[in-house]
């Protein structure tokens, strides 16, 4: 729990987009590649024949393309949370790139952690989490400490002096309770 | 609202408990509930919730039967012949809060967290508390046992209207029951620890 070296997180969850209305995320992508270097091969051929497709299914996503010489093939995703994310795609074949791209516009801009929980609720108690005024007297608001009334503890069991005290009184019941008896 | 109910679930508060004529080691294991967190439902085994607790009057404390003169404090300063015992009483008459503040060290016992919990436990003699601290304090702890009432306590109506259960004879000496050699306190003991 105490590495902070891989990024991890709570589970969250932006509970409006799709509810209602969707909102595509992805607010951009360039795709980056080479116009003649052999690693860039794959990615000529997506843009050649699944590009248009691409963007005529999804018209709010903005497409870039960047030649640039030399360079490795990848695609950089840009969200509307402001978000940057770069993939690089030298090595790999054409349906995997049409796949990473179709990965890329689902994506909401967060990033990818580790989540610690994969439950998550707004309402974790429906009788109220307790605090150390639940289930006190409300009148320890007005008292002033060290009050006599809380403190007192006046639970006591039978003593020697009650026990005296008992047994007269019983005696006499007794009798009392034996004539009545005699009467009838 | 959520960082409002975390500070006050996770809360610290003070208590208060009046310790006169109560036992000191049933008053601890009172207070140890209390230093530890345990009568909070959020309690954890690692994680250091307890209370602050203030005692008073810890000046007119109760030992159960002959525990002032028996129960013994012992001490050594880890040099050579620097073992003491030391009856309640006598402790008792040094430093008022001692008994009680080593009822509850003895009670922490085994709990890692137990510099802390007696760092959290306030003592007074009397009934005076600073008032800094007598501020924070929002609960009051009750009292152990129930204080019995003495003979003073009794008024002469209550004393004569009590039944009278049986006649001592005439002769009969009240007194004899003191042995002949009992002495005043602390003339039993050597001069080397009478008090001076």
């Amino acid at each position: 729990m105490s590495n902070n070296a891989i990024p991890k997180d709570f589970l969250k969850n932006v509970m409006q987009n799709g509810v209602g209305r969707y909102v595509c995320q992805l607010q951009r992508i360039t795709f980056r590649f080479c116009k003649s270097h052999g690693s860039s091969r794959f990615m000529r051929d997506f843009i050649e024949n699944h590009l248009l497709d691409f963007t005529q299914k999804h018209p709010g996503v903005v497409v870039y393309l960047q030649p640039r010489r030399h360079r490795a093939p990848s695609i950089v995703s840009e969200y509307l949370n402001g978000r940057r994310e770069v993939m690089e795609m030298a090595g790999k074949e054409v349906g995997d790139i049409c796949k990473w791209t179709e990965h890329m516009r689902t994506r909401s801009g967060v990033q990818i952690v580790n989540i610690l929980k994969n439950i998550h609720t707004d309402n974790p108690s429906i009788q109220d989490i307790w605090h150390p005024f639940m289930f006190k007297d409300p009148e320890l608001a007005i008292t002033k400490f060290p009050s006599e009334k809380f403190s007192v503890n006046l639970k006591t069991g039978k003593t020697a002096t009650d026990l005296v005290l008992e047994e007269l009184s019983a005696d006499s019941y007794e009798n009392k309770s034996k004539s009545t008896i005699d009467d009838k | 609202h959520n960082r409002v109910i975390q500070w006050s679930t996770l809360a610290r508060s003070w208590w208060i408990y009046d310790a006169n004529n109560q036992c000191a080691f049933r008053s601890a294991y009172r207070l140890m509930i209390y230093l530890q967190g345990k009568h909070k439902p959020v309690y954890g085994n690692g994680a250091d919730i307890g209370d602050h607790v203030v005692v008073i009057n810890t000046q007119h404390i109760a030992l159960r039967s002959n525990f002032w003169r028996t129960f013994k404090h012992h001490h050594h300063t880890r040099y050579a012949g620097g073992y003491s015992r030391t009856s309640a009483w006598r402790v008792h008459e040094m430093d008022p809060t001692r008994i009680l503040e080593r009822a509850v060290h003895n009670r922490l016992a085994g709990i890692e967290f137990r510099r802390e919990l007696m760092a959290r436990l306030h003592l007074f003699p009397e009934a005076e508390v600073p008032e800094n601290i007598l501020s924070n304090v929002t609960g009051q702890i009750q009292q152990v046992q129930a204080i019995p009432k003495k003979l003073q306590d009794y008024t002469q109506e209550e004393i004569d209207k009590f039944p009278r259960l049986f006649e001592l004879p005439a002769d009969y000496d009240t007194e004899s029951y003191k042995r002949e050699n009992r002495l005043e306190p602390d003339k039993h003991t050597s001069m080397k620890y009478r008090l001076k």
